[in-house]
């Protein structure tokens, strides 16, 4: 009897042991992200903020890996061939994600991708020089009406968000721009200040660390932005535009669900934790946190629309 | 004058003290690996920097940012390959003294010169920040243009001997830079429907493969023939104080070349030391020896890079525009701890603009402390058997080729270029030209046709802006100064001809 019991107890032991080694057998090992730009850019650093609590959360090793080149793309192709077992995923961009496929033949397409969740969304806006005579988006779009094509638009990369979003606002008020591409943020901000580009969309924080040199006249938002209640949105002004500039995480088609389970959840813990809100906090970033179902449906109606004006636009490849 | 003690006080804490060294200790060795530069040091310690405080923080990276900058030198003159791209033009002189068996004096005539450079350009930035950043907002995609066709004349300043080659070899070099992205209508160009091939040829595989691989080459196709033994100084030396009075001329004018340069975001360190080169090559007072072991080059190379440290921080503390990854990375330290970069910092927070200037100044002399004693390490590796040493340098060539972006591609790409080099320098091509070519390429591209989009497709309206004027001017003038000088030497002699009355 006294056997028994003991045989018993020890099973039973066995299996109150082994009940949560089987919940943690993600991640047996470090979980790579791939970013696809380089080191130091504003993806990489959410990144890196972010994989610090995430990791914490996921009782593991998480590794930033930085894949660059072809406008994220090469990253983005990496992420989609990497072995599907959850150990490599990406922190893909809205570029590399929906505007990029439309442009040129790519070996992947949102169909490609697990989605584990929106990590950033930051609420673009549509500068000029602190010295601009525009005042308003109805200032500027008159101008540019009544002088077709006299207004320089800048643009970080051709089929970039800010090129999309400058096209969408060209067929929406039926104003014409000249479109001057710049290669990345920092020469088209330069050429803002050296006069030769009279606007250009950024990113929230862009316009907060530069508060002293561009202002908003629009913000590309359906709503006004909790961050950033005293700047009018482009929908208030009559053309209803909705262009944030946002990034998750995908893993490569098909990896196994608690896999998929435990990174959707170490991605939200990480978001919530004190030190990424800190962060974002200070870039007057929103914590916009999507679950994988919900980011999905959200990516795949961003490609559509991009699609459609990037089409209407004639860069449709 | 309170800003600037308050500044001090910022500096001279421990934290900051420590972070000083180690980042300069860090970046002469990131800068000395070949293929591992400024950025990849960077990058090792940014996750660390967002837990240090502000001053220690940029002390850090500021530390590797100038180290490597000059360490790409040691590495150019002892293994005639550029650390760093921005190294390349130091190797055309450094490696030629190496190979007389003055490594030791070469390197110190770079690290003296390199220090000169940081300071000036730290005397600069102190002087001038704001008026020199609003200056270089008078540069436009079209200046930008006029300066890369001005700094495309150093091809013609570097290929010695075979000017034919030369030219040739800079035009594989700009052509090289074209694959990949359009940056201005989005498609791509001779990628041969590969996906890899988009993302283009990278600049620090192709230096990595064309100067490190194909040494390797050369040395293992010489390797039966018996070479003459050359006794190796090693350590460090000090050109005397006499040897550069002479100089003193030519470092002044490097290092006020290398400031300008570097207020312009963009442009770069590579491009301030071809261009510093190539004046040397036409005024330096041994120009005629330039490129076979002469210290001017080395002298005007080193100081033009360094001086563009401290003024590549002109635009990115006043405008809040880095002018390269490096500076972008440093930034983002200042606004992480709540630091709006712009006009506004040196009204606000002179304290922080005094404590960077402090902190390059304290770099650089830390740097001339780590050059002088990393010497002794780093020239023995000339005493090093060579199947080792190269071993090492291949070794050392495919990590650094692979570690800037991560792409497999870049593994080939350094390899095609190793036996590309190999193939040129066999055939007698300079291999200077070719970097020359792709450094400038995108810039000279992108800001020609966004030049001609601002313009609505006019090439006159580019004539009619002074500074690109003058640019032009000067480069025409350069194109035809050797004949102006072959000239004027013709009628001197003819005047020697004519006969005593």
């Amino acid at each position: 009897m006294n056997i028994i019991k003991t045989v018993l107890a020890g099973l039973v032991g066995t299996m109150a042991i082994g009940a949560p080694a089987l919940a943690q057998d993600f991640p047996a090992k470090p979980v790579t992200i791939i970013v696809p730009f380089s080191a130091g850019g504003g993806t990489d650093i959410t990144t890196r903020t972010l994989a610090g609590p995430m990791a914490k959360a996921l009782g593991g090793e998480i590794v930033v890996k930085n894949t660059a080149g072809a406008g994220g793309t090469i990253g983005a192709a990496e992420t989609a061939r990497a072995r599907a077992d959850g150990y490599t995923v990406g922190m893909m961009p809205v570029g590399p994600m929906t505007t990029q496929p439309h442009l040129r033949e790519l070996p992947y397409d949102p169909d490609s991708f697990d989605y584990v969740c929106q990590a950033y969304s930051a609420p673009s806006s549509l500068v000029v020089r602190q010295d601009s005579p525009f005042q308003s988006l109805d200032d500027m779009l008159t101008y540019a009406k009544e002088n077709p094509g006299e207004l320089n638009y800048g643009v970080q990369a051709v089929g970039s968000i800010p090129h999309v979003a400058g096209l969408g606002l060209a067929s929406a008020s039926g104003a014409e721009f000249t479109f001057i591409p710049y290669k990345g943020s920092a020469p088209t901000f330069k050429a803002m200040l050296d006069g030769s580009i009279d606007m250009f969309v950024a990113h929230i924080s862009f316009l907060t660390q530069n508060s002293d040199q561009v202002r908003s006249i629009a913000m590309l938002t359906s709503d006004r932005v909790s961050t950033a209640e005293d700047l009018p949105t482009a929908a208030e002004q009559g053309v209803p535009m909705n262009f944030p500039i946002w990034g998750g995480i995908v893993a490569p088609k098909g990896i196994p669900a608690e896999a998929k389970a435990a990174l959707e959840a170490a991605c939200e813990a990480g978001m919530n934790s004190d030190a990424f809100k800190a962060r974002m906090a200070e870039l007057r970033m929103p914590i916009a946190f999507m679950g994988g179902d919900d980011f999905e449906a959200f990516v795949k109606s961003e490609f559509d629309k991009n699609d459609k004006l990037l089409t209407e636009a004639g860069l449709k490849k | 004058m309170d800003a600037f003690s308050l500044g001090l006080d910022h500096v001279l804490t421990l934290s900051a003290l420590v972070a000083i060294v180690i980042g300069t200790i860090m970046g002469v060795a990131v800068g000395v690996l070949p293929g591992l530069g400024s950025v990849i040091g960077i990058t090792m310690v940014l996750p660390f920097t967002f837990s240090m405080e502000q001053v220690p923080a940029l002390a850090l990276m500021l530390g590797i940012y100038c180290g490597s900058v000059y360490g790409g030198s040691i590495s150019a003159i002892v293994i005639n390959t550029p650390g760093t791209p921005q190294a390349a033009a130091t190797a055309l002189d450094g490696y030629p003294m190496a190979q007389r068996g003055e490594a030791d004096l070469a390197i110190g005539w770079a690290t003296v010169a390199s220090v000169t450079g940081g300071l000036f350009s730290v005397g600069v930035l102190i002087i001038a920040a704001p008026q020199l950043a609003a200056f270089s907002l008078n540069f436009t995609s079209i200046e930008y243009f006029a300066l890369g066709v001005f700094a495309l004349i150093c091809i013609a300043n570097v290929s010695r001997g075979a000017m034919s080659k030369g030219l040739l070899a800079g035009a594989i070099g700009l052509f090289l830079a074209t694959i990949g992205v359009d940056h201005v209508t989005g498609d791509m160009r001779f990628t041969f429907g590969s996906f890899e091939m988009t993302a283009g040829i990278s600049l620090i595989p192709a230096i990595v493969g064309l100067f490190a691989l194909s040494e390797v080459f050369i040395r293992a196709s010489e390797s039966t023939r018996v070479k003459a033994v050359i006794a190796h100084n090693v350590g460090f030396r000090l050109p005397p104080f006499s040897d550069w009075v002479p100089r003193l001329w030519l470092l002044l004018k490097s290092c006020v070349l290398g400031s300008f340069i570097g207020t312009l975001p963009g442009t770069g360190a590579a491009t301030a030391s071809f261009i510093a080169y190539s004046e040397a090559k036409r005024s330096a007072p041994n120009r005629d020896k330039l490129g076979t072991g002469e210290p001017d080059g080395i002298v005007a190379a080193e100081s033009a890079n360094n001086a563009v440290t401290g003024s590549a921080m002109v635009p990115t503390l006043a405008l809040g525009i880095p002018g390269d990854p490096v500076t972008a990375v440093m930034l983002g330290t200042f606004i992480v701890h709540g630091l709006a970069p712009g006009p506004r910092l040196f009204t606000e927070h002179l304290d922080l603009v005094y404590a960077v200037f402090l902190i390059l100044v304290v770099v650089n002399l830390v740097m001339f402390v780590v050059g002088a004693l990393g010497a002794q390490i780093f020239t023995r590796a000339l005493k090093v058997p060579e199947p080792l040493l190269m071993t090492m340098v291949v070794v050392i060539a495919i990590v650094g080729a692979y570690g800037v972006r991560g792409n497999p591609l870049d593994l080939v790409t350094a390899f095609l270029a190793g036996l590309g080099g190999f193939a040129l320098r066999k055939a007698g091509f300079p291999l200077a030209p070719l970097v020359i070519g792709m450094v400038l390429s995108e810039m000279i591209e992108n800001s020609l046709r966004q030049g001609l989009l601002l313009t609505r497709g006019s090439f006159l309206a580019f004539f009619e802006r002074p500074i690109a004027l003058t640019l032009f001017i000067l480069t025409a003038f350069l194109l035809v100064w050797p004949a102006i000088r072959w000239l004027r030497g013709r009628k001197r002699e003819a005047r020697n001809d004519i006969p005593d009355v």
